[in-house]
């Protein structure tokens, strides 16, 4: 596992994008899985830092045979992303004069991974994104 | 993040060089609102942009409104699979016009 501790600031946007690329490359997603699991983390991250009120937040990579998880931890107060509405299929064909642009966010971190798991620990928040890798190719 | 502008007759071009977050997509949208207020026909260049959040999808829409409030289009060019992708997730990419070159962006503007 590896793991990085930044500030909570826009300026760590820029470390963890790194980070998850670098995860996942070394964990051999395929560009699109890669890019959504970046998207995910990014858009997170992006609402811990804007909105959490915390000083730092950590991420953390897992990989293993089957898939890559990428965990976003910090101490704000608790924030369950899950439980948050999310914009409804007529919010999404609203003409763009008439969107309320909120929730988008979210909607592309919960949906954009394969599976998405938030836990409260403590005082902790624990945001998991995991990607499953493509099944290898079948021996010839 | 770095945005380079340029005019082709009546239309102008903004080439837009790096990631669009939620750091940079309120730069961007600063240096790009004058351009829509000054011109009612902008081409974003968006070929070398590898990365768009929310963060910027919330630039293109007030982007979208300052251009369609003045009768103004807007033509994005050369997105990426993924960024197409998003914008099509999330109900944007209909509303605007999009082309995979230069040279389309400008002729969907004529």
């Amino acid at each position: 596992m590896s793991a990085l501790t930044l500030p909570a600031t826009l300026d760590a946007l820029e470390d963890i994008g790194q980070f998850v690329k670098e995860t996942a490359v070394s964990g051999g997603l395929d560009t699109g899985a890669a890019y959504r699991l970046r998207l995910a983390v990014d858009e997170m991250a992006t609402n811990i830092v804007s909105y959490g009120g915390v000083a730092e937040i950590v991420i953390a990579a897992t990989v293993t045979a089957r898939d890559v998880t990428v965990t976003l931890v910090d101490n704000g107060v608790a924030f369950d992303p899950r439980r948050q509405a999310l914009p409804s299929e007529a919010a999404l064909a609203a003409p763009l004069e008439e969107r309320d642009i909120g929730g988008l966010g979210i909607f592309l971190a919960l949906t954009g991974v394969d599976r998405y798991d938030y836990a409260r620990e403590g005082e902790t928040n624990r945001n998991v994104f995991t990607m499953r890798k493509a099944p290898a190719a079948p021996p010839t | 993040m770095n945005i380079t502008v340029s005019q082709r007759g009546e239309v102008s071009i903004a080439a837009i060089l790096g990631e669009i977050d939620g750091k940079t997509a309120p730069l961007a949208q600063a240096q790009l609102m004058p351009i829509l207020e000054a011109t009612n026909k902008v081409v974003l260049d968006m070929s070398s942009v590898s990365y768009l959040s929310s963060a910027g999808l919330r630039m293109l829409l007030v982007l979208y409104r300052q251009a369609t409030a003045r009768s103004g289009k807007v033509a994005l060019v050369g997105l990426s699979e993924e960024i197409k992708d998003t914008m099509s997730m999330t109900g944007f990419l209909g509303f605007f016009e999009v082309s995979d070159t230069l040279d389309a962006g400008l002729l969907s503007l004529a």
